[in-house]
């Protein structure tokens, strides 16, 4: 064994770069292998480590207050499936902003409640750093969930503007805590509030109630979710689903651990790329060791070495080299494991604590291992062919007797570009391993870059894929408000381009066939929309045709000329379903239909929400304002307002005004037009002002939603191409070593022939351009229909076409100027001592 | 006398190894004349080779100069070098050193391709010169290792003469051939310096030595010697052959 160990010291001694690029290789690996699995096992108990700390609810139902019964409660503690249940008050906005540090308003999907009713649902945790003095002392004290400090960077002390309508509500951050409902910014924060504030937020956004409710059979709180909806909606006899939303557990789990997941798969992906390389490069060097030594390998075994022992030989020198990769890769693994894991405690917004895992280290280390010695035994087996007499014949194989490839006699132009095919062609088997490495980090190039230039752009591009319409401002309005009238009024400002009617942003129809709740995009005709696009088929055009989401489609195996059954308030229509659109918002339940096709169904039904598009460079924020401002009043402020002050028409206006709020909030009035006689003057109004219950900044949330999304990706996809870019530079390194060792004496003679350093280095890089070539396309439309596999979750991806061609060009150059650069020890053949030797 | 063609002044060629200096090449003055075919020779160790290759641009000397013509080629880059070497020169070795992975045609396309482009006057060139040293049609597509030694060298031979060089070089050529193939590789040197080819050539074979016109013996790096002949099969064989052995015989042999 003694023996066998010294051969194999003598090879890495002999190859001290190769061997350090192996090495380095194999220890990047290693160290996202080991720490992507290391950091899989924490991270997946996170969200159960925030179940059991905060000994908090496991699954909720948020519903409107409006179609709320206390009965609701009973309903869910008399089900034997369930364990305990609890209803808390909770104020649920998702059209709110705050102020950022720069004073920008940024969306917020916002919630608050008191911390008597979070105590209900949770065992609340308090932490902060400031004493009870400080707390006390405070006016708008507010808790956040831990999300505000870890991702978003608040502390203690920090002022935190909400801004709901007109309105803006200062608060100061008193500290943090952790909670399962309404944890991430993107899915909306769960806030804590004193009382008095509570009340003065539930004058302007719509009251809800948690339930909250545990299951003891573990049935899922989805299946239970479904069936206290039927039993309530049985109980009300109305059709409640539009002012209902479950939160189930596992659906709260997935949404926080899929991306994370999501993120370590794609590291795995990487360390199986660099693996990969790390086979391809194994096989280059022992291939090329054995044609270089091989009258040496014929000496060994004249002297009595075994094939088997020369083969182990090579597999012991490449376990050495893996095995120090693995071992400086694993305690690397050890060091980042924390460190992804605090990244997955960021992405998935919840704070978590885990251990050092050292069993997927040593996994992780043992499969690379097993793996380099079986790629480097089934390479050097090849031994056994060349006996010892063969062997000091250099091996049959250097008996030529096959095709001639590129002839040099029909050269047209340039004799080192035909030499460089020459050359391709004869080391088409060592090609070949070539084009899969650059194939596979070409893959991982395009795929980022695409989702780096999609996500990295303007919203345009996300927007297409929305599956819903990106106007600047959506307008939710009142019951009473006519929609067409406001849009028509509106669109008289000088700001607004467009103003499109739409189904209102509540309403909610069943797709009876599978029971699924859909949100349906209205419009009278989709002409009119700029950001949906069918992708398959084409838009409904008739009462009795609908789109649905690509998602839904695939989820329920759905085709075009499918009819589904819709239902409404017991009502059930059929309709034909004309195409798909990519949807990535609303977890793909969307469902595209006209204004008459809403009607066939819902013969009442009014478009209640207007989208707004603005003129180029206006601030949709601003704008937002001026909307509130002439539409937007609150009832209730209206309502409690003082009519004292001001000049005798402003005090008969203000009463009016408070009489026509009192009305429409508490009587369901829906228009009210007054005329007003004192004396010699009219004055006269009418209940304009209180058309508008929300106005939303769709970009705004959608940037918010998609901000976490977008970093994760941005910054994984610059891992992967960096990746590529080494793993393609060191494969190269090593080809290009490999070769000129092998083809030394060839090399030499045509230096004596008076071909040039540079000239041998440019066609030593120009042999390997036809593989990175073929690597390239085939990497890059795999690439982009990987890119197009994430179709079900961000629909049809937008491929730039001359970023892929620059990207390609890009890479083809980087292999070209690799191959170069490592074609370099040409130089240090000296003719003379080849000549002499 | 023929006008110089290559010249050397003060030439050293010095190596070292483990601290050790050991100088092949002494303060040498050489000139070699176009149209001649020149002969070094000496005992081994005594800087032949290594003379021939600081004299084509192979190897860089030490110290001294190298002009071919008047240009000092002794200050050149490897580049340099290596761009001097397909302009000028052709090379026969004693190992022959075809490129394996080409085929004979390839073999000598790719000498003849590095100086100028490629077209049907130089392919129909390629094809005369093998004809015309015995290698025919049908073993043009195949590779070295299907030839026997001799067809080998006259093939490399074609190499270092398809792109007309001003000097043709050649290290022992015969070395590693039998000896009826040594006899068909020196009659095409012969040929080809009766049509005013210069040769320098390298051997310690008196037979082959024959074929020169000149011939100069190294010891120690130094040049002791010098001897003139008149051109091949224009004299007779064993006087001719009396008197090198003579000259070689005064210069210690």
């Amino acid at each position: 064994m003694e023996k066998i160990t010294r051969l194999s010291f003598a090879n890495i001694r002999k190859h001290k770069l190769e061997t350090a690029a192996l090495l380095l290789l194999v220890m990047l690996c290693m160290l996202l292998l080991g720490s992507s699995l290391g950091s899989t096992l924490g991270i997946g108990t996170i969200f159960p480590q925030t179940a059991e700390h905060t000994q908090s609810y496991e699954n909720f139902m948020l519903i409107q207050e409006k179609v709320y019964d206390k009965e609701y409660l009973h309903i869910m503690e008399e089900d034997e499936r369930i364990e305990k249940a609890e209803a808390v008050d909770y104020l649920n906005s998702m059209s709110s902003n705050f102020l950022d540090r720069d004073g920008k308003e940024q969306a917020l999907y916002a919630g608050f409640i008191t911390r008597d009713n979070n105590d209900k649902l949770q065992k609340t945790e308090i932490d902060t750093c400031l004493s009870d003095d400080e707390i006390a002392a405070l006016e708008h004290p507010i808790y956040m969930p831990y999300t505000v400090h870890d991702t978003m960077g608040y502390c203690e002390g920090d002022a935190f503007d909400i801004i709901i309508g007109t309105k803006r509500f200062p608060f100061t951050i008193a500290g943090f805590y952790d909670t399962m409902l309404h944890d991430q910014v993107s899915s909306g924060l769960k806030m804590i509030v004193t009382d008095e504030d509570y009340y003065v937020l539930s004058a302007v956004i719509p009251g809800s109630v948690i339930l909250a409710y545990n299951d003891h059979q573990g049935l899922g709180g989805e299946t239970l979710f479904y069936d206290m909806l039927e039993k309530m909606e049985d109980y009300s006899n109305l059709d409640i689903k539009s002012g209902v939303s479950g939160i189930p557990y596992e659906a709260i789990k997935l949404s926080i651990e899929t991306p994370v997941k999501a993120v370590l798969a794609l590291l795995i992906s990487m360390s199986i790329i660099i693996i990969l390389a790390v086979a391809v490069m194994i096989r280059f060097r022992i291939a090329g060791d054995i044609k270089e030594q091989i009258v040496n390998i014929g000496v060994l075994e004249a002297l009595g070495y075994t094939s088997g022992e020369i083969t182990l030989s090579y597999v012991i020198e490449y376990l050495l080299i893996a095995a120090a990769g693995v071992l400086l890769g694993g305690i690397g693994s050890i060091f980042l494991t924390p460190v992804i894991f605090h990244a997955g405690e960021i992405i998935s917004e919840h704070r978590g604590t885990a251990g050092i895992a050292v069993l997927p280290v040593i996994l992780a280390g043992l499969a690379i291992l097993g793996f380099v010695s079986l790629i480097a035994f089934i390479r050097a087996r090849k031994v056994k062919d060349y006996p010892p007499v063969r062997a000091f014949r250099k091996g049959q194989g250097d008996h030529r007797f096959g095709k001639e490839h590129f002839p040099l006699r029909n050269t047209k132009s340039n004799v080192h570009l035909r030499l460089a095919m020459k050359g391709f062609m004869e080391n088409w088997r060592q090609n070949l391993g070539l084009t899969v490495c650059i194939m596979i980090s070409s893959i991982a190039a395009v795929f980022s870059v695409i989702m780096f230039s999609f996500f990295s752009g303007d919203m345009n591009a996300i927007a297409a894929t929305a599956g819903m319409e990106l106007s600047d401002l959506r307008v939710d309005l009142m019951p009473s408000a006519d929609a067409y009238a406001f849009a028509e009024e509106v669109v008289q400002l000088p700001e607004v381009r467009k103003a499109t009617p739409t189904a209102g942003t509540d309403l909610f129809v069943t797709v009876a066939d599978y029971n699924e709740v859909m949100f349906p995009v209205a419009f009278s005709s989709f002409d009119v929309t700029e950001n949906i696009f069918p992708m398959q088929g084409r838009f409904p055009e008739h009462d009795n045709e609908i789109m649905v989401t690509n998602m839904f489609a695939r989820h329920y195996h759905v085709k075009v000329g499918d009819t589904l059954i819709l239902e409404y308030l017991k009502v059930q229509k059929p309709y034909i379903i004309t195409g798909f659109v990519t949807s990535s918002t609303n977890g793909g339940v969307n469902l595209y239909i006209t204004e008459d096709g809403m009607k066939r169904l819902i013969p009442t039904y009014q478009p209640k929400t207007v989208e707004i598009y603005l003129e180029d460079g206006i601030d949709a924020n601003d704008f937002r304002y001026v909307l509130t401002e002439h539409y937007g009043r609150s009832l209730s402020d209206t309502a409690k307002e003082s009519a004292e002050g001001g000049s005798y028409e402003d005090r008969i206006r203000a009463e009016a005004e408070q009489q026509i709020a009192e009305m429409m909030a508490n009587y369901g009035v829906s228009h009210v037009e007054y005329s007003i006689q004192s004396g010699d003057i009219v004055i006269s109004g009418n209940s304009d002002a209180f058309q508008i219950v929300s106005i939303m900044n769709i970009r705004d949330i959608m940037r918010t939603q998609l901000g976490g999304l977008s970093m994760a990706i941005n910054v994984i996809a610059t891992l992967f191409v960096i990746v590529a870019a080494v793993v393609d530079m060191v494969i190269l390194f090593i080809l290009m070593e490999s070769t000129i060792r092998r083809q030394r004496k060839e090399l030499g003679i045509m230096k004596g022939m008076g071909y040039t350093s540079r000239e041998l280095m440019v066609q030593l890089a120009m042999r390997i351009m036809p593989a990175a070539l073929i690597a390239v396309v085939c990497g890059t439309v795999i690439g982009v229909l990987s890119v197009n596999l994430l179709i079900a979750y961000f629909g049809k991806i937008i491929v730039s076409l001359p970023i892929v061609i620059v990207l390609d060009i890009s890479i083809l150059a980087f292999c070209f100027l690799c191959a170069y650069g490592g074609a370099r020890k040409i130089k240090q053949i000296s003719v003379y001592e080849l000549m002499t030797e | 006398m023929n006008p110089s063609v290559l010249h050397t002044e003060k030439l050293c060629k010095t190596f070292s190894s483990g601290g050790v200096q050991q100088h092949v090449i002494k303060n040498l003055d050489l000139e070699i004349r176009k149209g001649d075919f020149t002969v070094i020779m000496g005992s081994s160790g005594s800087g032949k080779s290594t003379l021939l290759y600081a004299l084509s641009g192979m190897d860089k000397p030490t110290l001294g100069k190298v002009f071919f013509g008047e240009e000092d080629i002794s200050g050149y880059t490897n580049d340099q070098l290596a761009v001097f070497r397909r302009k000028h020169c052709g090379f026969v070795f004693q190992s022959i050193y075809l490129l394996e992975n080409m085929s004979v045609f390839d073999n000598v396309m790719t000498a003849a391709l590095s100086s100028q482009k490629n077209s049907p006057e130089l392919v129909r060139k390629a094809e005369t010169l093998l004809k015309k040293v015995g290698i025919d049609e049908k073993a043009w597509k195949k590779y070295p290792n299907q030839l026997s030694g001799g067809e080998c060298q006259r093939v490399g031979i074609v190499r270092a003469v398809v792109s007309d060089p001003e000097i043709l070089f050649a290290d022992e050529p015969t070395g590693s051939l039998n000896s009826a193939s040594s006899h068909d590789v020196l009659d095409i040197f012969t040929e080809l310096h009766s049509k005013g080819q210069s040769i320098v050539m390298v051997t310690h074979d008196v037979r082959t030595a024959l074929r020169g016109n000149r011939v100069i013996f190294l010891s120690d790096g130094a040049v002791i010697g010098e001897y003139e002949m008149p051109l091949y099969g224009t004299d007779d064989k064993k006087l001719r052959r009396e008197g090198l052995q003579s000259f070689l015989d005064q210069m210690g042999w």
